[in-house]
């Protein structure tokens, strides 16, 4: 809007003004000097003249007594010539010229001409005007002796406008330097207070126009003058509350990038890795989960600028692979679930890719990848799957009994007392074993749940360790397992939970009994130290390997070693057998070599 | 009761279980064998012929499939017909197991004794 040239206009405008003035005023300054010499050589012209007409009477008068007018007509052309006398003439007594500057004249009458009559003393003057021209015709008159002889007559050019002009230039250079200078100095002066005056004159009169306040665009200007350093300083203060300024504009940006680090800050605190690619594929964001999940190997470097596909490390004709390059998949969510091992850990990664869609674009501009590591889930996916089959197990093997046994009963005739009373009795004993089960199993969801609650009394626990000692032994006896017993010859009173603490060393004794072979030993010992009672069960079982041993007591974990999975469990026994001592604020604890066998120590205490 | 005698080998790790069936299917009129592991039952196959086996599915040493698979892999036993016995109701692909282990008829327990011991008889009949 505001161009060079609209710069310059009004310099322009404020200049041409500018030495209008100049003009006028130097103008009016040489029509006074001229004025002023005009008048001033005026009159020295005529008090100059006045007397050199003086003398020339004087000596024409001479000459004509002494020559009898012979030499007048020399006489007059050299008084024509010394004072550039328009006519010099002189006139004899009786009105005719005796000499002329115009020689034809002579001897002819005088010419008499019109105008205003001057007078100094005896020389008078006509002022008469030719044309252009203004003269004075001077005369005086010739007296020799008392009498008048004749005229001396001079036409002069009066002193004219012209002739001061010619005077005033002589002298111009000097006269006209002092007010050139105040011209100079003057031009100086206003250029450095209209240009920028002028160059925000010109925005403001762009702000008159503007159809809206909106389409101006007001702007600093490059000058230093104080008026300029204001203006500068408003027009900043303007632009800061327009541009990043207003409120409403400052605070719509402070809160975009606080929402576009908030978004970066949320996304990086998912547990979910999530990265964006675009649509060639390349990684334009990743949070750090992702790269947490995906960079193991760093020297991969960052994700950004990846193809997603390739850092997946998807073999080439995976099912997986296959989905993600897809185009007929590009409009829809894909989701896979890819496994791999990374530094010797078998991960699962549960993948699903969205499209990013544009508003009004069919094809995606990208994608939306989240990447979760569901590796434990599946684990624990595992882990219960392995208990529903326990478990189905374990209720359905005491159920087959009684069903067999209960049926045969029923539909068979002729069986012997002993026979019958030997079949109830299992029907029994199975039942037994379904009802512990089942109390394991609403002990662990009550575990679960945090509601698993002590009921404490005094406990004689060498009676509750004959009544344990008596659940295992018919176990051991068939899998002619010698056990050695080592009881405390006292006992002291405890304050314990009988039922539980009951469950919880059958399953320990149990779990031996389980796992070791036929003909292997088991040993039970029962020491009370410092108040603290302290149960070994050590058996020549199978034993627990290295790696499995730390998770022996989490729920619903089996062994995978095949001589454990062979028995029937559900996975609980240990896990309750140790929450029941903590509650008691004991402690249960392993130690095992595999093949060798296991020993779980209990402590608790007696207070 | 007598007309349809035969050799029956019973693999059942559960005692209670094994006993109850020995006493039905010897009241049946069956000669009965009892194993208490697959291993156990693999050498009473390879020292006898037996005319039916009952087998668990879940045994320690070796499994009812395990066993299966040796029996069928050995010329003498392959044609004995097997009735499974399990506990395991989802996992059981009775077609599968028909097709590789010539397993005809599974049972799921609980089952009822009595129409096992059907089972038993109309397949013997069918050989005879």
């Amino acid at each position: 809007m505001l161009g060079r040239s609209a710069h310059w206009e009004v310099p322009r405008r404020v200049v041409v003004y500018y030495l209008l003035f100049c003009t006028i005023v130097l103008g009016w300054l040489l029509a006074s000097a001229v004025i002023v010499s005009q008048a001033s050589m005026r009159h020295n012209h005529e008090a100059a003249f006045l007397s050199y007409l003086g003398r020339a009477a004087a000596e024409t008068t001479i000459s004509y007594l002494e020559t009898e007018g012979t030499d007048l007509q020399k006489l007059v052309e050299r008084f024509a010539r010394e004072q550039s006398l328009l006519y010099c003439a002189v006139v004899s007594p009786e009105g005719n010229y005796v000499a002329h500057t115009v020689r034809q004249r002579v001897g002819k009458p005088k010419t008499e001409p019109t105008g205003q009559h001057l007078r100094w003393g005896t020389v008078d003057a006509v002022r008469c005007r030719t044309g252009t021209n203004v003269f004075r015709e001077y005369r005086t008159p010739l007296e020799a002796g008392g009498r008048t002889v004749g005229t001396l007559l001079m036409g002069v050019r009066e002193v004219g406008w012209w002739s001061a002009l010619r005077l005033t230039a002589e002298h111009a250079p000097l006269a006209l330097a002092g007010p050139g200078l105040f011209v100079l100095v003057g031009a100086v002066v206003l250029s450095r207070v209209v240009r920028p005056m002028a160059a925000i004159d010109a925005q403001l009169r762009d702000a008159a126009i503007a159809p809206t306040l909106a389409d101006t665009r007001l702007q600093t200007v490059k000058y230093r003058t104080p008026s300029a350093l204001g203006w500068n300083r408003l027009i900043r203060h303007f632009e800061e509350e327009s541009q990043g300024g207003s409120l409403d504009h400052r605070l719509n940006q402070a809160l975009q990038s606080l929402r576009r680090d908030k978004v970066d800050e949320v996304l990086n605190s998912l547990a979910d890795g999530v990265a964006v690619t675009d649509a060639e594929g390349r990684v334009t964001f990743a949070n750090q989960a992702l790269e947490a999940i995906l960079a193991s190997d760093a020297a991969a470097g960052s994700l950004v600028g990846a193809a997603m596909e390739d850092r997946l490390g998807l073999p080439a004709q995976s099912p997986a692979l296959r989905q993600f390059l897809d185009p007929a998949l590009h409009q829809r969510l894909v989701v896979q679930e890819i496994s791999w091992e990374r530094e010797g850990v078998q991960q699962t990664l549960r993948l699903a890719r969205s499209p990013i869609r544009s508003t009004g674009q069919n094809h995606p501009g990208g994608f939306v990848w989240s990447v979760r590591d569901v590796t434990q889930q599946r684990l624990a996916e595992k882990m219960r799957n392995q208990f529903l089959d326990s478990a189905t197990h374990e209720l359905r093997t005491p159920l087959a009994n009684i069903r067999a046994y209960a049926e045969t009963l029923s539909l068979s005739d002729l069986i012997e007392v002993e026979r019958q009373k030997e079949f109830c009795n299992t029907i029994n004993m199975e039942a037994t074993r379904l009802s512990r089960f089942i109390d394991d199993l609403l002990s662990v969801s009550s575990m679960e749940m945090g509601a698993l609650s002590l009921t404490r009394q005094d406990v004689d626990l060498e009676r509750l360790f004959r009544e344990v000692v008596s659940k295992v032994k018919p176990q051991m006896d068939q899998k002619r397992i010698s056990f050695h017993c080592v009881l405390p010859e006292k006992f002291p009173a405890m304050p314990a939970d009988k039922d539980k603490l009951t469950v919880a060393l059958v399953n320990l004794l149990g779990n031996a009994a389980k796992y070791t072979p036929d003909g292997g030993r088991v040993g039970l010992k029962v020491k009370v130290i410092d108040r603290r009672l302290f149960v070994d069960v050590e058996d020549t079982g199978v034993g627990i390997s290295e790696d499995e041993l730390p998770r022996v007591f989490d729920k619903f974990f089996r062994s995978a070693d095949p001589q454990v999975r062979e028995q029937t469990g559900s996975g609980l026994g240990l896990t309750l057998a140790q929450e029941v001592i903590r509650l008691h604020g004991g402690e249960l604890i392993v130690e095992s070599q595999l093949g060798v066998g296991s020993k779980f120590t209990a402590m608790v205490p007696l207070d | 009761m007598n007309e349809a005698p035969g050799n029956i080998l019973i693999a059942e790790d559960n005692a209670a279980l094994a006993s109850v069936m020995r006493f039905n299917l010897e009241r049946a009129g069956f000669r009965v064998t009892v194993a208490r592991s697959g291993r156990e039952a693999w050498e009473q196959v390879c020292s006898r012929s037996f005319d039916l086996i009952l087998t668990d599915e879940q045994m320690p040493e070796m499994g009812g499939r395990e066993f299966c698979k040796q029996l069928r892999s050995r010329t003498e036993s392959c044609q004995i017909p097997v009735i499974m016995l399990t506990a395991k109701a989802l996992e059981i692909d009775t077609e599968q197991l028909r097709e590789e282990l010539g397993i005809e008829t599974v049972f799921v327990k609980p089952f009822s004794p009595r129409e096992v011991i059907r089972a038993v008889q109309n397949r013997l009949a069918a050989t005879c």
